[in-house]
């Protein structure tokens, strides 16, 4: 009440005098009732008045109010103070008596306001039906009712969700807000957006709804979720609020309203109509059409700001698609919320290279955001197109390094290159251990006890630093290689191969290690028990283990059905000792299948190993079995920081498995059988073919019938996963 | 100092009452006119108390009428609110549900489930009484019933003053959902709107639900275990809906929040308090005539049915059929027939057996971009 008259003068006069001293509170006031309409929409507009009232006493809510300027005009007009104050003690009692009635009919107001909002986008809002196509994908059952899009030109285009359209419709029919049926079809698709672009012919120019300015938008706004699939003549509506802005990497701002099928491709709306953006199923962790249908109703929800695709839409009108913009780097691996964004590998031919990034890079911001963790370059990138340019700053060394980098869809796939040596693994990461025959190395001629001091600009310490030094490049670019022998300095050129496919048993029978001759009476296995987890994993630590001595890991995933633990052992103990494995087998809940939700525990077991012994990271292999085999892919391409290696024995890659892109840091290569006279050798062939399209190394091992490795197989294989921290 | 204002409204209410009737003739003639200055004032003077007079019985009769705080609202509708339990308790089927009070001596209508199967159904109302009821009946179609216990002067809805809602209303469901709640507690209360106002297309598992009509599909989470049986309101706690059961709603797969209009349920209700048995042929059966229409006769041969959806796509027009005589050619794509959305083959041709041969067959195909519309006659 700090503007309350003081309590010696009597309420009229003081009103009185309040007034004739305070003429231009008028204005001010009429400023804030508009600014609050803006903001909440009509119902919370009262509550703002009220609070208005009472704090100065009801002066300036009087003046922002239409009823009591017709009075103060004709007051005016009457030049009469008595009136004009009387008036004004009248209008106080009229405004506090209409207040509580106000207050208590917010709902109705807010009722109206919404139902006016949807009526105003309806114009916009078509309804979509599909003909033809799939029934479920993965383990979404799909349905085959109308699905909603969004007018966005006048002559015709209209966007929607990729999700209304992941059946693969053969003919799409789209109902237009006045009742007119014409045949649409896809012109475009934003693969970043999960969005599509259709376009139907009419005569009648479409109606394109209003915007909501950019930044008007405000999170705690009210939002309307409008879909077209109930009743063909009025739009179903969700209310909520705006929940958050630039959410899912940049992509999408966040609703509470219920989103789900039945508004999907609909617009999202303010209290007066106007369009947020289009309703999307979306997820943080997955790009697919049906990423985040699990989420719909359930308060989280999401719309792409109509302003963000505009600039795409004269393109996708054209019929091209648009795309996620890629840099072509790969970061350092790790937590990407702790981890800086420091380039642990730059691919040659990648846009980021051509500009001038380059490994060791610490980038600090893109396009002028200051980037601290990885996570947030993964936002500042997420909502960039291909086509698009980013500003980069990057830190090298002491100096700062600008570059415009234009992203682009799709990076050349990357091939790891081959120097051909084997590096020491007793810590002296850099001296040669081995030389592969007719290799880059062994022409250039590289020998054992050789220390590689140097490669291009590079000057690495250790053996991994070697292997990301020359992961750098590709195979076919020639590099200079600097290494010392016997304390002198030397240098050669070398080009480089790829990673040999082939496997080693004859290639490295100068490596082989002498028979063991500490012969371990009764190998046993130990038992891994992890907390809240009920399978048991067996795992075989060899006697002669030694912490100094990194180990090699092998998962064994087997197949399905009986399974005779003391026969894996007869088989693998040998092994281990002489090649210095640990083997680990992680048993399934159900002996006779394994389950995708088991991916989970086999990590644990990794995890659990590599945290308890000392373990070389560069030799860890999933080796499975039939559906074993499958869970090895699975696991190898979830988890890339874990996996070196996959051994698949009868086992395909998994169908509709979207492969990564070939990884410069993280290395995988596969060993696969391939059984040619049995059902499941087109499936082999099939995936072999797509991981080579990639470009990962894939060694085939071929045999007549299906069945297990043989003895000699097995050795070929285990000296193979001896290789593989191979340069 | 709203206390202030209201000790002054109450004096001035009298006198305003009195003046208000003369307000409405001169309201509006007053500004413009030039008067003598006594007048004038005057005037001001009686326009200013008329006005406020008016507002003040405005207000008033509005908020007696019509307003009132959702907190008096959902207090005075829980008291028509009753709690069920019965047959039930294995996995995944609740032991309860809801219901509402439809007569002062003890009628309650609910939803029809397996809850209700069985002889001892437990009515529980609001002040914590419980009752063993007797179901008077139920309609299969609709799947309400109506059951029975022993009181008198209970708070209850009235059916037939049951309201009608339009797609954004804002409205309250109430029910005991999970039955959260016990005893003498009163049912949960949620708030939402209605998202549509549409036929039920719905099913439960596998099969298409027997209730076709009319529903408010709402925005708001109403429909899960225990909901059923339970009332819609509008924002002033008038009736509107009946909350169903769970249900998957067959056009997205979705789980769906829904109520049944009173309107759709009044005549059965009657019926069943009434004794009057409901008669068979009332059911809404879509028939089948003795002769429909089949493809050959058409004319029209379509491509091999292959996968569950093959749109109905035409391989062959037979010479001299009807679908030759209109046009219709191989690669053309029947979309709709008589107004039904075609989502197979398989589809269209259960749907020709619903059309007698002597009647129209309209055909909506796609060629290409190009929407055509064609009718034809067997016979």
């Amino acid at each position: 009440m700090s503007h309350s008259p003081s309590s010696s003068v009597s309420p009229l006069r003081g009103w009185a005098r309040f007034w004739s001293s305070y003429p231009g509170l008028a204005p001010q006031a009429i400023t804030c009732r508009r600014s609050a309409a803006e903001d909440v929409g009509n119902g919370k507009v009262l509550t703002q008045s009220l609070r208005i009232v009472r704090e100065i006493s009801g002066v300036s809510f009087q003046l922002a109010n239409p009823h009591y300027r017709k009075l103060e005009a004709y007051a005016a007009e009457n030049r009469t103070v008595i009136s004009r104050t009387i008036l004004m003690l009248l209008f106080v009692l009229l405004v506090a008596g209409e207040l509580s009635a106000q207050e208590a009919d917010i709902a109705a107001q807010e009722e109206a306001a919404m139902s006016a909002a949807v009526d105003r986008v309806a114009v916009s809002v078509v309804r979509i039906e599909t003909f033809g196509g799939l029934e479920r994908v993965g383990n979404v059952l799909l349905g085959d009712g109308p699905t909603t899009g969004l007018i966005v030109s006048e002559d015709g285009f209209i966007l929607s969700s990729a999700f209304n359209f992941v059946r693969q419709p053969s003919s799409i029919l789209v109902t237009l807000p006045g009742g007119k049926r014409t045949a649409a079809k896809i012109v475009a698709r934003d693969h970043s957006r999960m969005l599509v672009l259709l376009k139907v012919e009419h005569d009648e120019p479409s109606k394109v709804p209003e915007l909501v300015p950019t930044d008007e938008i405000q999170v705690g706004q009210w939002a309307i979720a409008v879909g077209r699939v109930y009743d063909p003549k009025r739009p179903n509506m969700s209310v909520g609020v705006l929940s958050a802005k630039d959410r899912i990497w940049g992509k999408a701002i966040q609703t509470d309203a219920k989103i789900s099928p039945s508004n999907y491709g609909g617009p999202l709306v303010d209290i007066r109509g106007r369009v947020f953006g289009v309703l999307v199923p979306m997820s943080p962790n997955a790009s697919s059409e049906i990423a985040g249908v699990e989420w719909y109703d359930s308060g989280i929800g999401f719309a792409i700001p109509l302003a963000d695709i505009q600039p795409q839409l004269t393109a996708m009108k054209e019929g091209k698609d648009v795309h996620p913009g890629l840099l072509g780097i790969t970061l350092e691996g790790g937590s990407i919320y702790a981890k800086t964004p420091t380039i642990a590998a730059c691919q040659v031919k990648s846009p980021a290279y051509e500009a001038g990034l380059r490994s060791g890079d610490l980038i600090l911001s893109i396009n002028g955001v200051s980037i601290g963790r990885q996570s947030e370059l993964k936002h500042a990138l997420g909502r960039m197109y291909a086509g698009d340019t980013a500003h980069v700053v990057v830190k090298r060394g002491d100096e700062q390094i600008e570059a415009d980098v234009q992203l682009v869809e799709e990076l050349i796939p990357y091939e790891h290159p081959f120097i051909g040596i084997l590096p020491r693994r007793d810590g002296e990461g850099t001296i040669v251990r081995y030389v592969y025959p007719n290799s880059p190395a062994k022409a250039a001629g590289l020998k054992v006890g050789d220390r590689i001091v140097g490669i291009g600009e590079q000057q690495p310490g250790n053996a991994v630093a070697l292997r990301l030094a020359v992961a750098n490049f590709e195979p076919e670019q020639t590099v200079s290689i600097r290494y010392e022998r016997e304390g002198e300095e030397q240098a050669a050129d070398l080009k480089l191969a790829r990673l040999p496919t082939t496997l080693p048993l004859i290639l490295l029978e100068d490596l082989a290690p002498d028979p063991s001759d500490k012969n371990v009476a009764a190998p046993k296995f130990i038992q891994i028990k992890l907390p809240e987890e009920s399978s048991e994993c067996l795992a075989y630590l060899p006697p002669t283990y030694d912490p100094a001595v990194p180990h090699g890991v092998v998962v064994y995933l087997r197949a399905p059905g009986d399974f005779d633990r003391e026969k894996l052992l007869t088989r693998w103990h040998q092994h281990c000792e002489d090649d210095d494995l640990i083997l680990l087998a992680p048993q399934p809940r159900d002996k006779n299948r394994w389950t995708p939700t088991e991916l989970e525990f086999v990590r644990k077991t990794v995890d659990h190993v590599i945290n308890s012994y000392s373990v070389d990271r560069t030799r860890v292999a999933m080796f499975g079995r039939q559906a074993g085999g499958a869970l090895g892919y699975l696991f190898a391409f979830r988890h890339r920081e874990l996996a070196r290696a996959v051994i698949a024995v009868d086992a395909a890659l998994p169908v509709r498995m979207r492969l990564p892109d070939n990884d410069p840091v993280k290395r995988l290569a596969v060993v696969t059988t391939l059984p040619k006279n049995s059902r499941v050798a087109p499936r082999i062939e099939q995936g072999v073919e797509m991981l080579r399209e990639m470009k990962y190394p894939v060694t085939v091992v071929e045999m007549d019938e299906s069945r297990d490795l043989d003895a000699l197989e097995l050795e070929e294989i285990v000296r193979w996963i001896d290789t593989l921290d191979r340069i | 100092m709203s206390n202030w204002v209201d000790t002054v409204s109450i004096g001035l209410w009298n006198c305003v009452k009195s003046i208000q009737c003369c307000v409405l003739s001169t309201q509006y003639a007053v500004p413009g006119t030039r008067e003598p200055s006594e007048t004038r004032l005057y005037r001001s003077a009686i326009l200013t108390f008329a006005l406020l007079g008016s507002a003040l019985v405005a207000n008033q009769s509005h908020a007696a009428n019509e307003v009132q705080s959702f907190s008096s609202t959902v207090g005075s509708v829980q008291p028509k609110m009753v709690k069920l339990y019965g047959a039930g308790g294995l996995r995944g089927l609740e032991a309860y549900q809801s219901g509402l009070l439809i007569s002062a001596d003890g009628h309650i209508l609910t939803v029809w489930s397996y809850v209700l199967d069985t002889d001892e159904v437990t009515v529980v109302l609001n002040d914590g009484r419980r009752f063993a009821a007797e179901i008077l009946g139920s309609d299969p179609r609709l799947e309400i019933a109506v059951l029975k216990v022993d009181a008198t002067e209970l708070p209850h809805f009235e059916l037939s003053s049951a309201v009608e809602l339009q797609a954004g209303s804002r409205v309250l469901a109430f029910s005991n959902v999970f039955a959260v709640a016990t005893g003498n507690e009163p049912v949960s209360v949620l708030h939402g709107c209605v998202s549509a106002n549409t036929k039920l297309s719905a099913r439960r598992g596998a099969y298409v639900t027997t209730y076709q009509g009319s529903a408010y599909v709402l925005d708001a989470m109403t429909n899960n275990p225990g909901a059923a049986g339970g009332a819609l309101t509008d924002r002033q706690g008038r009736l509107a809906g009946l909350l169903g059961k769970e249900l998957r709603n067959s056009l997205d797969n979705t789980w769906l929040n829904y109520a049944m209009p009173i309107p759709e349920l009044d005549a059965s209700v009657g019926q069943i308090l009434s004794g009057t048995a409901r008669v068979r042929s009332e059911m809404a059966e879509r028939r089948k005539p003795i002769e429909s229409v089949d493809l050959t006769s058409l004319g029209i041969v379509l491509v091999p049915n292959v996968v569950a959806k093959t749109p109905a796509y035409i391989d062959r027009i037979l010479p001299d059929s009807p679908a030759h005589e209109t046009g219709l050619q191989p690669d053309d794509l029947i979309l709709f027939v008589n107004d039904q959305v075609l989502n197979s083959s398989k589809q269209l041709r259960s749907e020709l057996e619903y059309i007698d041969r002597i009647d129209e067959v309209r055909l909506l195909v796609q060629r290409g971009q190009e929407l055509i519309d064609v009718s034809l006659f067997v016979e």
